[in-house]
């Protein structure tokens, strides 16, 4: 006999929940409720109503013989039944048996940041996320679980709607279409996608409309971002007198015999004179330019979102539109995008269903600053404050002929790069356009037996136009003439998957078995062209101009893959999972080419036990275990295979191409391979009112993909090679409580996790890695952590001559110069006496959320910290001690000036010729990264439904954003955070290294060499649902 | 798919399993020539050592990591300087380039003459890197084959000597092998006369006058080199490979993607007032300027006394030899086209007096320049009474700033008097630059100089 049973599906507050999973337990019919959480469904008057939503617990509710069954559910966000994307499938939170974290949209949903894995800073145990650089666009470093590479890549593999794309740049997705994030931490969750998953596995699923009444939402966000923490510099007047010190010091060194303080000018080299105006008026300049000031600014932004979704029992759909409008904080910069998203899903038939995600995003921006060195931000805080915004003139700097402030180019060590002369003199403008489509269709053999193909491809276009005014308004160091630059590249990536998936059910016994082939290639193209010779200023296309030079280069890779996994429970309370995936790739040595990457583990609800029974105040306690082996393919895509580059000579007047051998070629190479151990505790207590997870894990990385170094004398300074081991460790805990229930809701989330890294074997001999770049040297050696920062240590500043003459100094030290500590104890300062000064790797990282919700208000906060790194301020190198007449850090003067005001001990005495070692990387480069940071704050008030019901809209939120609130933090520069060196990343034709060319670019994470800033940013947004 | 589909061969880079036919020797020649361009780079070994660190020249701002760049004019060179490892560097990798050539071209099936000339030309190259090194540093590793990685473990320094007996072997074979300077079709390939001139200084070096004097003799003979008229007509950008060049880079200006010259460019000033950035290397010291006997017509050819700012002069010296004043300019470079010569043929008459003691030579040179003779009323004889202190002064004013000075005063064992004269700390051991830190720390079986 059926029924029709109908009822309402409430939350635990009583609002309606649509959209939930109304299932007739044994028998295949289903429904969904409405958007006023109301259900209709035909049933056997003794079944069982399996209800289900995402975020709230599964009740299972016999009918009875009722006809009207009203169903309250009870919220749990992590719940043991809720789906976790597990990469090719999905599965219950329940039968999860490695280390995965699931972030839904809901925890995201009000953040303000372009990229969604922005929003996850501090959330997830284990997954470091920091933001190097604060311009709009940029994407963070991740690191899942330390770092298992020295040379390859480390960024973890991202899988947008099954498709896995290297170096993804997520802010191509609009956060707000995202259903949820899943990182895959460790070896055996990751091993499923084999040889790129030694650094974890990010999968970002894009939503999909439920059946159901059609959803239109609508959504407005205002925001401003201002730059909260400045780096003091020094005003004009302090500046001037480092200046005359300088000068008069280096005079005086040079023949202390004859040379003073007090000779003029005209006794004087060019070198060691000192303008005028700087003796006799010093004060006429005034504090002079903050040229921080000038550069950035309060930057609005705008962000605008439409989605309609919806769909029948059959058809499901979401279209998406969102515009954002953001300026930078520096001058001139800025990011708009605009993305499009279409998913649709439609089931022909029982056995036959096909769908298609796509998304469209075009992205114009300007951003610079993000560079270091001699990029505008770093620039403009080397600039000289003496020099006005505008000349008496209108222009912009001291090489304006015209200009009374002319008279300065006679000094070679004066310096201006306004940062009007790159940002408002030079007109750049990138465009990027990419596409992101797959198209899959399932198909029922059987009722347990599912094929499923599918077809994806990345096409990501972009083009910089840049054209550079001629003499950029006398603001820059030189007058130069105009120069317009075009580059463009080109990136398709494709796919083809075919899987067979196997589904039963034998009594007690489950099954899930899978197995599946896929192919992938991408191509990456690159052209830049360049003119010179514009006649003028007014049209900036290269035409106007003559080409001086040009090209266009292009690289491949391809993939053939084949993988398996099986998943196995008894009871509901046994768990075994086992993978298994098998990878060619074209990167790899012929022969080594094909590789194995499996994977075991096990998970035992112990909870479910009848021995448990009696504990009631346990909800859930499950053991998990897990080993797998996961491989890293991040390294050059000919990085097997000798390549001859370019070398050309001329004969006379033409040119005479050549062909040098560039590298040594590897032949055997093959994968990098991670091995890695884990074993996890869930446990959920007190009425789920505590919820505890722990991890800990021990990964050891094989085989390692070194670009290890080799004598010169061979040709070469390093050949790819696997040699050497590292090893990760550590411990991550997550605790979520339910401070308080009923309707004032808190809850608090708590993570902190743990690594340590050490390196356990390197080239041969165990010969250490040293890099240097621009001073900064970073040693990697066996027995430490990868990167040590690597130099001499500084006890402080010689007062006086006795001092020197008293401990071991370096030839050239004179008083006011720094001690340097013989670390060898040889009596002597030689480079032996450098040692290991820090790291950047933190002790531990943690993050807090508490979450307070009363009726329709909801307030949370996080706070986020690292503790116990070290970063590089390699700003030191021009701001603090004399560089060329560079400005410097305000600190600076409290430098040593003579024996009786010999200042702070940590700056040196002033000097042109850098003595005693002043400008070596030592000690006082090196500064506690730790940090604690007010990352978020979010108050929100959804408008009572009583409210609503006048109106045309059925939910109204306003709510309040605020990013990066305050940060607790001892650094000099901008924020701990920043470093100048990102991740390695050998994806689109970019070589992985630093802007030297001389080592791998992640070695030096944590160098910051100048960096854009992380901004204080705050939005106000209403969303609205018809 | 088929597993052919991950076998991709690079889009954008031939592989290196060439080396078979007459034309990719032509190609692996010319990139071994191409490490002339390091070599003799402004800013390259040979510039540092022979102007920095003698009385010649000085940086005050130059680009880059200064202090690195400092330690040459002071003598205060760290193990760990950076620009020395590039230099090392950049050698090995040079004669890697000459023996990858030399080992490939033995099983070749290429004609025996074109085998032998091409031989004789990387042992030309090779002979010519080691003779540096070992002046640079002493004892060096002596490769004379492509070494693998682990290969390159097992070869030490070896004794000077040793490295002298090589370079002499190779420059033998290669003025054996190679034709005449008139036989040479591609302009800048090394003839007979480069080899024998490069070897009669190898002599000189080494002591051995006598060989000297009859290899310089053969050139002298050869009928192949005459000066040129005027000192002034040597330079310029467009002034290339004449009958006084001996040996000479090529360079092509014009395009960014050609070896265009930096000579220009890096040797102007370290200020902006010609629309690019000058690099400030080999700024003339006062004392080279003053070397210049007052009506000497090369001193103002050679060197400019200052520069105009934006209407306001500037004094500080710098070389002007390789000026390209018309030179396109691409990403704030003059792409400057002026060659640069190792070995001209005044340098050729200049060793010939110093080898067999005639000052006949050294006044052809002198006559060039409109100075009297040696020998003359009107010589200097007051200042250069000698021979051979004439021909020290010759040598530093006719070749100024041609990365001649330092390696001149070593081997005439006049270094340390004439520098320590000059108020410059030169010791002994301050004559050899130290083994870089990072070549023993890979290595610890590599041994350091002396004094460091």
């Amino acid at each position: 006999q059926t029924n029709t049973i109908t009822g309402k599906i409430t939350d635990e507050t009583g609002k309606p929940l649509p959209g939930a999973s109304i299932l007739v337990k044994s028998a295949k019919t289903g429904t969904i409720s409405n958007q006023d959480g109301v259900y209709s469904i035909s049933a056997e008057k003794n079944a069982v109503l399996v209800i289900s939503s995402i975020s709230f617990d599964t009740q299972e509710v016999p009918v009875n013989n009722r006809s009207v069954i009203d169903v309250s559910m009870q919220a749990s966000n992590k719940t043991l039944n809720e789906v976790v994307v597990v990469g090719y499938g999905t599965q219950s939170k329940r039968a999860i048996t490695g280390a995965v974290a699931s972030v839904g949209f809901n925890e995201f949903k009000d953040r303000s940041f372009s990229n969604v894995t922005q929003s996850l800073a501090g959330k997830i145990a284990g997954v470091n996320i920091s933001q190097s650089q604060g311009a709009p666009g940029v994407s963070p470093i991740i690191r899942i679980r330390g770092v298992s590479s020295i040379t390859a890549g480390t960024n973890p593999l991202f899988v947008v709607d099954g498709v896995p794309l290297e170096n993804f740049n997520l802010n191509l997705i609009n956060p707000q279409d995202i259903e949820s994030v899943d990182v895959l931490k460790d070896a055996s969750s990751a091993a499923i996608y084999g040889s790129r998953g030694a650094s974890g596995v990010i999968l970002v699923t894009t939503k999909l409309g439920k059946p159901g009444k059609t959803t239109i939402s609508a959504g407005y966000e205002y925001g401003t971002q201002t730059v909260a923490r400045k780096v003091p510099l020094m005003n004009a007047q302090q500046w001037i007198g480092y200046y005359i010190d300088a000068h008069n010091n280096a005079w005086v060194d040079l023949n202390p015999a004859v040379n003073k303080a007090s000779d003029p000018n005209s006794a004087r080299p060019s070198t060691y004179r000192i303008p005028e105006d700087f003796i006799t008026n010093p004060q006429q300049f005034g504090n002079g330019t903050d040229w921080q000031d000038v550069m950035f600014r309060v930057a609005p932004s705008h962000n605008a979102q439409l989605s309609v979704s919806g769909g029948t029992e059959k058809t499901q759909f979401l279209f998406s539109l969102a515009y954002l409008d953001q300026q930078a904080v520096l001058d001139e910069n800025y990011y708009k995008r605009l993305a499009l998203r279409s998913n649709i899903k439609h089931k022909v038939s029982d056995k036959f269903s096909l769908g298609l995600n796509l998304g469209a995003t075009t992205i114009f921006d300007r951003t610079e600053g993000t560079q270091g060195k001699s990029d505008v931000i770093s620039l403009a805080q080397q600039s000289d404050p003496i020099f006005p915004v505008y000349n008496e003139n209108g222009n912009l700097g001291y090489r304006d002929p015209n200009s009374v402030w002319n008279k300065y180019v006679a000094y070679n060590d004066l310096n201006l790069w306004h940062p009007y002369s790159l940002t408002r003199f030079y007109h750049k403008q990138n465009k990027s356009f990419n596409t992101l489509a797959t198209a899959f269709a399932d198909y029922y053999v059987t009722d347990d037996l599912k094929f499923r193909t599918s077809i994806s491809g990345n096409l990501f276009n972009t083009r910089l136009n840049s054209y550079r005014v001629k003499n950029q308004g006398y603001g820059y160091s030189g007058l130069l003439p105009a120069e317009g630059n075009v580059q463009s590249s080109y990136m398709l990536n494709w796919l083809s998957e075919n899987t067979l998936t196997y589904d039963k059910q034998f009594g007690d016994h489950s099954l899930n078995v899978l197995a599946g082939y896929s192919v992938q290639k991408q191509r990456d193209e690159f052209a830049t062209v360049t003119s010179g010779s514009f006649p003028n200023d007014l049209v900036e296309t290269l035409n106007a101009g003559v080409v001086t030079s040009g090209s266009s280069t292009a690289t491949e890779w391809s993939m053939i893959s084949y993988l398996a996994r099986a998943q196995y429970n008894y009871q509901n309370k046994y768990f075994l999972t086992s993978t298994i995936r098998r990878d060619g790739s074209s990167r790899f040595g012929t022969d080594t080419r094909w590789g194995y990457f499996p994977s075991v583990s096990a998970g035992w609800l112990i909870s479910d036990e009848s021995f448990m029974k009696n504990a009631t105040f346990i909800n859930n306690l499950k053991l998990r275990a897990s080993y797998g082996m996961a491989g890293n393919n991040q390294i050059p895509n000919y990085g097997a295979i000798s390549l001859l580059g370019s070398s050309n000579y001329v004969s006379g007047a033409t040119l005479a191409s050549g062909l040098a051998i560039g590298n040594i070629a590897n032949t055997n190479l093959k994968w990098e391979r991670t091995t890695q151990l884990n074993i996890g505790l869930d446990l959920r207590m007190l009425s789920d009112r505590i919820g505890l997870s722990a991890e800990y894990y021990h990964s050891v990385t094989n085989d390692m993909l070194l670009n290890v170094p080799v004598p010169d004398i061979s040709g070469f300074s390093t050949q790819l090679t696997n040699i050497g081991k590292m090893q990760n460790r550590g411990v991550e805990l997550n605790l979520n409580t339910k401070n308080t229930t009923g309707k004032f809701l808190w809850t608090t989330d708590f993570n902190i996790s743990f690594n340590r890294n050490k390196v356990l074997q390197l080239g041969p001999g165990n010969a250490p890695i040293t890099y240097t770049d621009y001073v900064v040297a970073v040693k990697t050696e066996v027995g430490q952590p990868v990167s040590n920062f690597f130099g001499y240590v500084v006890d402080g500043v010689f007062k006086n001559q006795v001092a020197v003459d008293a401990a071991p100094h370096y030839s050239t030290t004179k008083p006011g110069d720094p001690i340097i500590r013989d670390v060898n104890g040889d009596g002597k300062i030689t480079v032996d006496d450098r040692t290991t000064l820090g790291n950047n790797q933190p002790d531990f990282i943690a993050g807090i959320t508490n979450n307070f919700s009363y009726k329709g208000f909801d307030f949370s906060f996080m706070l986020q910290g690292s503790y116990g790194g070290e970063i590089v301020n390699q700003n030191f190198r021009y701001l603090g001690f004399w560089n060329n007449g560079r400005n410097m850090y305000a600190s600076v003067d409290n430098r040593w000036r003579s024996e009786a005001d010999p200042g702070d001990g940590k700056h040196f005495r002033a000097t042109l010729g850098l003595t005693g070692l002043q400008d070596q990387f030592h000690s006082l480069w090196v500064e506690d990264a730790s940090f604690t940071r007010l990352k978020n704050i979010r108050v929100s008030y959804t408008l009572p439904t009583s409210l609503m019901s006048k109106t045309p809209f059925r939910v109204a939120r306003v709510y309040v954003n605020a990013e990066n609130v305050y940060l607790w933090s001892s650094y000099t520069n901008y924020d701990p955070e920043n470093t100048t060196y990102g991740a390695s990343n050998y994806s689109s034709g970019s070589n992985g290294l630093n802007a030297s060319g001389n080592a791998p670019n992640g070695a030096f994470i944590g160098v910051d060499y100048g960096s854009y800033p992380l901004p204080r940013s705050v939005t106000v947004g209403l969303k609205l649902d018809f | 798919c088929k597993e052919s589909f991950l076998n991709l061969n690079p889009v954008s880079n031939p592989t290196a399993d060439n080396f078979k036919t007459r034309d990719d020797f032509e190609l692996a020649v010319n990139a071994a020539y191409a490490s002339l361009y390091l070599v003799y780079h402004p800013e390259g070994s040979v510039s540092y050592a022979n102007e920095q660190m003698s009385d010649n020249a000085i940086v005050f701002n130059i680009s880059g990591i200064q202090s690195d760049k400092w330690q040459f004019k002071d003598y205060s060179l760290a193990t760990s300087n950076t620009m020395i490892y590039q230099f090392w560097q950049e050698y090995y990798k040079a004669i890697f380039n000459a023996n990858i050539v030399l080992d490939k071209i033995e099983g070749a099936s290429v004609d025996a003459g074109y085998k032998d000339g091409v031989k004789a030309q990387m042992m030309f190259l090779r002979g010519l890197y080691y003779f540096d090194m070992v002046q640079l540093w002493g004892d060096v590793p002596l490769v004379t084959t492509p070494l693998t990685g682990e290969e390159s473990y097992g070869v030490l320094r070896s004794p000077q000597s040793a490295v002298y007996d090589q370079i002499k072997k190779d420059l033998i074979y290669a003025a054996d092998k190679l034709p005449l300077a008139s036989a040479i079709t591609m302009p800048g390939r090394a003839s007979k006369g480069a080899a024998q001139a490069l070897l009669g200084k190898v002599y000189l070096t080494l002591g051995d006058k006598t060989s000297a004097a009859t290899v310089l003799k053969e050139v002298y003979n050869s009928n192949q080199y005459s000066l040129l008229a005027g000192y002034a007509d040597l330079w310029g950008p467009t002034v290339k490979n004449t009958k006084e060049s001996v040996f000479e880079i090529q360079y092509l200006g014009g395009n960014a993607s050609a070896p265009f010259s930096r000579y220009y460019q890096t040797f102007y000033p370290n200020n902006n007032f010609l629309g690019f950035y000058g690099g400030g290397m080999n700024q003339v010291t006062d004392d080279l300027y003053n070397e210049f006997e007052a009506n000497d017509p090369r001193r103002d050819v050679s060197i400019a006394l200052g520069y105009n700012n934006s209407g306001t002069f500037i004094s500080q010296k710098y070389p002007i030899k390789w000026t390209d004043t018309k030179a396109t300019q691409v990403g704030g470079n003059p792409l400057a086209n002026n060659n640069f010569m190792v070995l001209r043929y005044a340098d050729v008459l200049l060793m010939l007096s110093e080898a067999n003691g005639d000052a006949t030579y050294l006044n052809l040179v002198r006559t060039r320049a409109k100075l009297p003779k040696f020998g003359d009323a009107a010589y200097p004889t007051a200042k250069y009474a000698t021979l051979d202190l004439a021909i020290e002064h010759e040598r530093r004013t006719e070749l100024a700033i041609e990365f001649h000075r330092w390696f001149d005063l070593k081997r005439t064992n006049r270094a340390i008097p004439v520098l320590t004269a000059k108020g410059k700390a030169i010791t002994q051991t301050k004559l050899l630059w130290p083994i870089p830190q990072i070549v023993r720390t890979q290595n610890a079986a590599i041994t350091q100089n002396a004094g460091y």
